[in-house]
């Protein structure tokens, strides 16, 4: 296992690697200029070039992009353009929020999604299923956007219960912290509980079908350690599969929910940063997105083991 | 001992608490808080590097001027006390105000003052201007600061004075020497607030405490000039990109002010008996649709003419900000509503838009057809609809039209190319400016028709340069609007740009805050009181 987990991590370097050309590339070549931003509206071609050559963005792209893969490499993901600090002390500040966020989010939606899609394989045809999935289709069909306004426009202007936007640290008290999330946290759950709750309920489906759940019933075995302990169990390895890869649902999610509900987090980051060009700050954090969404799928991989003896690394 | 649910969730509980409790700092009460959602967010800490007008908020907050324009559109002192001309006009006396302390504690002095300007005469039109025609800029003693003119320089008060970025802010010495192209990085500023760097999140909120030691002037606040006397302790300026998020935040009493709320939501706030609309600045903004004079066709005269009698103000603005309260039609070339406004050579604005009279000259003009670049700004609501509305009026009187989309971001760099248009250049582009600095044919870059070292569209106009310069040195107001007039007289035959029509934006806020002052280039939140 262990062995197994050293090669995974090893091959992930070229991966990083890749990623990091293909992000420095895309950033690079797009159109913009983050000294044309700095500089302001009134700024002459001259003034915008002076800075242009103070941020070293006259460089050839080569040597920028040597000298930044060169930093990358020693574990420094280099200054932010517009703010002179480094890229890692920023995401490292926004980390909290968007760790939050994601955190209370996974709970929030692994809890009912799969509930909601034991019940409905459980109750297979009948209303509830048709509920359950009406549901999944309306979550996974509605934007994250949509949803945010409405859950504010409801909670927080009309029944004043819950507040429209912003942050506050854990360390400022845990109510004042999670009041914060319960909205966006929906907001952005939303289509994350229709995808696993989906799946939930076909593998289910599957499950319920084999015979060793039929002879379980036959035995008596009461309904429900049948369906958790028997049934879910089995299910498992598909169900952790997609809510490893709902991770990079969740990723694009955070970008946009944290915008609409003003929560400085790394995708409010990685927004503003992509419309200053402050391409630092944009190569970071997709770098740090990229390895985390490659940790999650290793983590997701070694959950197999627990869930399915069978499977050997 | 027994370890039971309760006791374990209580210490949980008590650790969760923990932090806070330690972490504790005392912060002002609610109503002595302003919180406030601008435009946008502050790219940089130094506001005389950037002509952004969120650094300028924030050095409006930080620093202080030496002279300030008042509603009058008149200098007034700031941080100084007396001043005077001598007899030549050739020297310029000022002498600093007493008890004037930087927030570090020490005093300001004729040689930060003297730095200051020198390092904001570098990076600002005006300044380079007025610099042109200085001798020497030096220190008397402790408080006073001379400047010497090679000949008189009738708006030398004027461009110090000024609300169009950069302003002329103050800084220490220390800071003012660094290299005008280098950020600098320290905040010490003399102004009514200091900035609270530890509160400060770079990208979501910045904040400012009252500053003890900042000695307001006595006469009462207009516009950045009079008593800056801060009635509240703190500011916040959150960044909130989302518009609707902005709107909904001030309806629930989370912020007190939407610099920009979208005109969209204007009937909703109306409705709102706690919400008070009102105009941002007196002057509003000028719509500038910018044609690009070193290539074909704009490289004709009659080609740009064409695209004045063209032009139809009332469709540009009523797209975008639907209630002729927030708009108007503007024929003046130093804007409406200013001493400097007339109506010489305006037939195109009394008599049009007249698609005939536009297809005429551009017959004239010789234009074949050859493909015109038209730079669309997708992400600024206004520039997006007048590039859409643009690009229909003039291919409706024959111009072929390539309309390239992209971010404002996208704009502002291929605007600085030179090239032609079809080897990465462009044609027209659409922009805005604030109607203080678009009324001074040098404080607006844009105003200048220096050709290729000029702004992005680079119109050339030797007559016009002319006028300009005599303008400066006009001895009074009437000279300066009889030059204003020739000016306008021969712009609208050379056509350095067309305007698409003024338009006040209504800044929103809570009933419960008063004393907001309308001004040009900034919010000031001094005399800003909260109940």
């Amino acid at each position: 296992m262990i062995a197994y987990i050293i090669r995974r991590l090893v091959a992930t370097i070229p991966v990083m690697l890749l990623v990091a050309v293909i992000v420095f590339l895309l950033v690079h070549l797009a159109p913009g200029d983050p000294a044309s931003v700095i500089a302001g509206d009134n700024a002459t071609s001259d003034q915008i070039a002076s800075i242009r050559a103070a941020l070293g963005l006259n460089r050839p792209l080569w040597e920028q992009f040597a000298i930044w893969i060169g930093h990358v490499l020693q574990g420094d993901l280099g200054h932010s353009l517009f703010w002179n600090r480094p890229v890692a002390e920023l995401i490292l500040q926004r980390a909290e929020p968007t760790i939050s966020l994601a955190i209370t989010t996974l709970i929030l939606a692994v809890t009912i999604s799969i509930t909601l899609g034991v019940l409905a394989a459980w109750k297979a045809g009948s209303g509830l299923d048709r509920a359950v999935m009406g549901v999944a289709v309306t979550g996974f069909s509605v934007p994250v956007f949509v949803v945010g306004y409405l859950l504010v426009f409801v909670f927080a202007i009309q029944l004043r219960w819950l507040p429209v936007q912003g942050y506050r640290p854990i360390a400022d008290g845990l109510w004042p912290w999670f009041e914060r999330l319960i909205l966006p946290s929906i907001a952005l759950g939303l289509a994350y509980v229709a995808l696993i709750a989906r799946i939930t309920r076909t593998t289910m489906l599957e499950v319920l079908a084999e015979d060793y759940i039929r002879t379980a019933e036959a035995k008596g075995v009461a309904t429900r350690p049948m369906l958790l302990k028997h049934a879910l169990k089995n299910a498992a390895v598909p169900i952790v599969t997609i809510v490893g890869i709902g991770v990079a649902l969740l990723i694009g999610g955070v970008v946009i929910t944290e915008t609409v509900f003003n929560i400085p987090g790394i995708g409010r980051l990685v927004v503003d940063a992509i419309a200053r060009r402050d391409y630092p700050i944009i190569q970071g954090v997709i770098l740090v997105f990229s390895g985390v969404y490659v940790l999650v799928n290793l983590a997701v991989d070694i959950s197999y083991t627990f869930f399915d003896p069978r499977v050997r690394y | 001992m027994k370890t039971t649910r309760r006791a374990l969730m209580g210490g949980a509980a008590a650790v969760a608490a923990a932090p806070a409790i330690v972490r504790a700092q005392p912060a002002p009460p609610a109503n002595r808080t302003v919180r406030a959602i601008l435009h946008g967010d502050i790219p940089t800490f130094d506001p005389i590097w950037t002509t952004a007008n969120m650094a300028a908020n924030h050095g409006a907050l930080v620093y202080d001027t030496l002279f300030g324009i008042d509603e009058k559109v008149t200098a007034q002192p700031q941080m100084i006390g007396r001043h005077g001309f001598s007899d030549d006009k050739l020297t310029l006396t000022m002498e600093l105000r007493e008890g004037l302390k930087w927030s570090d504690g020490t005093d300001v002095t004729s040689r930060d003052c003297v730095a200051s300007i020198r390092r904001w005469a570098v990076r600002d039109g005006a300044g380079q201007h007025m610099m042109e025609r200085v001798a020497d800029v030096s220190p008397g003693d402790a408080r006073t600061i001379i400047i010497k003119f090679k000949e008189p320089y009738g708006i030398a008060l004027d461009a110090m004075a000024k609300t169009s970025t950069p302003f002329c802010f103050m800084m220490r010495e220390k800071e003012a020497l660094t290299d005008p192209m280098q950020k600098i990085e320290t905040t010490v500023g003399s102004g009514p607030f200091i900035m609270n760097e530890r509160e400060t999140r770079p990208g979501t909120q910045y904040v400012y405490d009252k500053n003890p030691a900042y000695r307001p002037r006595s006469e009462p606040a207009s516009w950045i000039a009079g008593g800056k006397v801060a009635h509240v302790d703190r500011v916040i300026i959150q960044n909130v990109p989302d518009a609707q998020t902005a709107i909904a935040a001030l309806q629930a009493g989370e912020v007190d002010y939407v610099e920009t709320p979208s005109l969209d939501s204007v009937p909703e706030l109306e409705r709102d008996r706690d919400i008070m609309l009102a105009p941002r600045s007196p002057l509003g903004d000028v719509g500038w649709i910018r044609l690009n004079f070193l290539h074909p066709p704009f490289n004709n005269a009659k080609a740009r003419q064409a695209v004045l009698w063209a032009v139809n103000q009332e469709n540009h603005m009523k797209a975008t900000f639907v209630d002729p309260r927030f708009y108007q039609k503007c024929g003046a070339y130093l804007t409406c509503g200013t001493p400097m406004e007339n109506d010489a050579n305006t037939d195109w604005f009394k008599n049009g838009p007249n698609p005939e009279r536009a297809r005429q000259l551009l017959r004239e003009s010789g234009y074949n057809g050859e493909p015109v670049t038209l730079l669309q700004a997708t992400s600024i609501v206004y520039m997006n609809n007048t590039a859409q509305i643009l690009a229909q009026e003039l291919r409706g009187i024959g111009f072929n039209i390539q309309v390239v989309p992209m971010d404002w971001s996208g704009v502002v760099q291929r605007r600085a190319v030179k090239a032609a248009p079809d080897q990465g250049g462009w044609n027209i582009f659409i922009t805005s400016a604030d109607g203080l600095s678009s009324s001074n044919p040098i404080w607006a870059a844009a105003h200048a028709a220096t050709g290729e070292r000029g702004w992005f569209g680079w119109p050339s106009d030797e007559k016009h340069e002319q006028l300009r310069n005599a303008w400066v040195s006009a001895p009074d107001l009437a000279s300066r609007q009889r030059i204003a007039r020739e000016m306008q007289e021969n712009a609208w035959n050379f056509v350095p740009t067309v305007y698409y029509g003024q338009w006040k934006q209504p800044v929103a806020h809570r009933r419960n805050v008063t004393g907001w002052i309308a001004t040009p280039g900034c919010v000031p939140f001094w005399n800003v009181r909260k109940t």
